[in-house]
């Protein structure tokens, strides 16, 4: 009895050890594919912030419409961030095909959905860049038209604006990603839609007095201006 | 639009009947409906006052005759179709297609002069019209400039920015450099036509703007003339700010263009001014300063970050420190003021925003200093304001050329 017992565990252990040999040549190339995408990304990450601090992207960024992304940034670079991002990327890319030494079933089928996934990413993205821009441009016309015009809520006017679109942007960013879409645009519609409703009351309702005053007199102050005082331009 | 919206037969009619033209003459301020024989009257009168034998064609704005050519009185009469200017007191908006349509005819007729008159028709005389084309057709001048009565409260964008920041760039120190009415001389037409293609893409709706940086910079002798009391429409003071995007668009552009030309230009020199200066009007009605200044202020507490993209740190604490002074102590140094101005200049060229966003943000700013300007009125006279400020934007160009050549060595 004690033989068998012993030929049984002999038996295991060499099962598991022929299966720990069959691996190795598995994790030697995952390490050495580790080792090449790390290398890759560190010259791809090298050459890329070479070139955005030759174009002072981090100086040119908040002129672009974009300040607050270097507090978001480690270190306030901006350049850091992107460098980074894509160095991780490759890095990550890397790890997906020293996966495929394991089991190629698996590994193809996640890089097929990744890929499949990518262009959603993408269009997220750009439709979240896009959005930004669009919301600080429209925000900083409202606030100098509205400052203009001496309309004294103009900060709100500007930021009731920028935060509009950038709140559809997010929104349809959100939908490209295919992440809570039915959840998403209810509650998208709900806010949406209770924000022009309540602007709409306030403006028909509760501050219909205040809003009619307030352009009555700017009204009556221009064409009093130009009647009684006797300033011309050129 | 130049010569482009008239049909070639009334060019060939016009060539044909004005051959050997001397002069062309644009009366383009209004449409003169049925009142050719009148604005003919005044350039037979101007034609007795040049010499024996000058000849002459009138380009009249006519929307109901015009693109046609007659011969009125014995002057061949061009009328064309030009959109009135807007009446809001500010620039006309299409002084481009009045300048280029009397310039191709000027061009086509090998004429040795001409006068264009965007003003308003009412006061122009055949003094006035005489006194814009006599030097640059007899006594050499390329470019006449008008010099205008005016009363202190008029053409303060002119007096703040147009006519010391021409001063200061171009040394040649003119009351109005951006017209609307001038006199030329064909060699400096030739030129302008010649960079037709250049200036308009760097200013493709407003040629006013160059005429007198092109004069200067290309060393055409520039003189001056008195030409009287301009009527000026009422100001839209809602659209304030449209108006000084439209004008001081075309002036920031302009300055990139002559670039080269304004770094290298050294002092102020007058220039010779001919015709007797008439007595200013009497200005009717206050200026109410408190309004100018709260829009100030607003600007102030709302604007700080837009002006931020333009100005240094030094001027955004000195127009904070400003806003914060009761209506009576409300004075803008002109020093400060200057280098606003040059600053918002830079802004332009490099686009640290929008340049819409940038020129409609200088608002707030002007209306400051116009309240200041009143405040000065009350213990200056005009003309002790108006070198003062000449002289703050000379002494401060060396910061404008600084930071023109290196914009990168400061960054707000």
């Amino acid at each position: 009895m004690w033989n068998q017992i012993q030929q049984a565990l002999s038996g295991a252990t060499v099962r598991l050890l022929s299966q720990m040999a069959g691996l190795l040549p598995g994790i030697v190339a995952l390490v050495l594919a580790l080792l090449i995408s790390t290398l890759a990304a560190w010259v791809v990450g090298a050459m890329l912030r070479h070139s955005l601090t030759g174009i002072h992207f981090d100086q040119k960024l908040p002129q672009w419409g974009f300040p607050s992304l270097a507090d978001w940034s480690p270190h306030k670079s901006p350049t850091l961030l992107v460098t980074r991002a894509v160095s991780w990327t490759i890095v990550f890319i890397g790890f997906l095909i020293a996966l495929s030494v394991f089991d190629v079933s698996l590994t193809s089928e996640m890089m097929h959905r990744f890929v499949e996934y990518l262009p959603n990413v993408l269009a997220a993205v750009i439709v979240l860049v896009a959005g930004s821009f669009i919301a600080r441009f429209l925000a900083r016309s409202v606030l100098i038209g509205a400052v203009n015009m001496n309309l004294p809520y103009a900060r709100l006017l500007s930021a009731g604006v920028k935060w509009l679109v950038l709140v559809l942007a997010v929104t349809m960013a959100l939908e490209h990603l295919r992440i809570g879409s039915g959840i998403i645009r209810l509650a998208f519609g709900i806010l949406f839609g209770g924000i022009v409703f309540a602007l709409a009351l306030a403006v028909g309702l509760g501050s219909k007095e205040m809003v009619s005053r307030s352009l009555e007199r700017e009204a009556n102050r221009a064409s009093t201006q130009a009647t009684e005082e006797p300033v011309s331009h050129l | 639009m130049g010569l482009d919206a008239i049909p070639e037969p009334a060019l060939e009619q016009i060539e044909h009947a004005g051959g050997g033209t001397d002069l062309v003459i644009g009366m383009l301020g209004t449409s003169h409906t049925g009142d050719a024989a009148a604005a003919v009257a005044i350039v037979h009168e101007v034609l007795g006052k040049l010499s024996n034998g000058t000849r002459a064609v009138l380009v009249v704005n006519d929307g109901q005759k015009g693109p046609a050519v007659e011969d009125v009185q014995s002057v061949p009469v061009l009328f064309c179709h030009l959109p009135t200017p807007a009446s809001t007191g500010g620039p006309p908006l299409n002084a481009s297609a009045a300048y280029h349509t009397v310039f191709g005819l000027s061009g086509r007729l090998k004429a040795r002069a001409c006068g264009v008159i965007l003003s308003e028709l009412q006061p122009v005389t055949a003094q006035w019209i005489y006194r814009l084309v006599q030097p640059a057709l007899d006594m050499g001048f390329d470019l006449v400039a008008p010099r205008y009565a005016r009363h202190k409260l008029e053409g303060l964008l002119n007096l703040s920015v147009l006519s010391p920041l021409h001063s200061a760039l171009y040394g040649k120190r003119l009351q109005n450099p951006m017209g609307p009415d001038f006199g030329l001389s064909g060699n400096l037409m030739q030129q302008i036509l010649g960079q037709d293609s250049e200036s308009r893409r760097a200013n493709p709706s407003y040629p006013l703007a160059s005429i007198a940086s092109a004069a200067v910079c290309g060393g055409f002798p520039v003189c001056e003339s008195h030409l009287g009391v301009r009527l000026q429409p009422p100001t839209d003071w809602m659209n304030l700010s449209s108006l000084l995007a439209q004008v001081l668009g075309p002036v920031f552009l302009d300055m990139e263009h002559h670039a080269a030309s304004w770094q290298r230009t050294r002092g102020l020199q007058a220039v010779p001014r001919f015709g007797d200066p008439e007595p200013a009007p009497e200005e009717a009605g206050t200026v109410d300063r408190s309004r100018m200044i709260d829009s100030f202020q607003l600007g102030v507490k709302n604007l700080q970050d837009v002006w931020g993209f333009v100005l240094p740190p030094t001027a955004l604490f000195e127009i904070k420190k400003l806003s914060r002074l009761p209506a009576d102590q409300f004075r803008m140094p002109d020093d400060l003021w200057a280098s606003i101005v040059y600053d918002f200049a830079l802004g332009h060229r490099i686009r640290t925003i929008n340049r819409d966003h940038l020129l409609r943000s200088f608002t707030p700013l002007y209306l400051g200093w116009i309240a200041s300007y009143t405040r000065d009125l009350e213990t200056a006279a005009s003309a002790e304001s108006e070198s003062r400020l000449a002289s703050a934007y000379e002494a401060a160009k060396p910061y404008l050329v600084s930071r023109w050549r290196w914009p990168d060595r400061f960054n707000p």
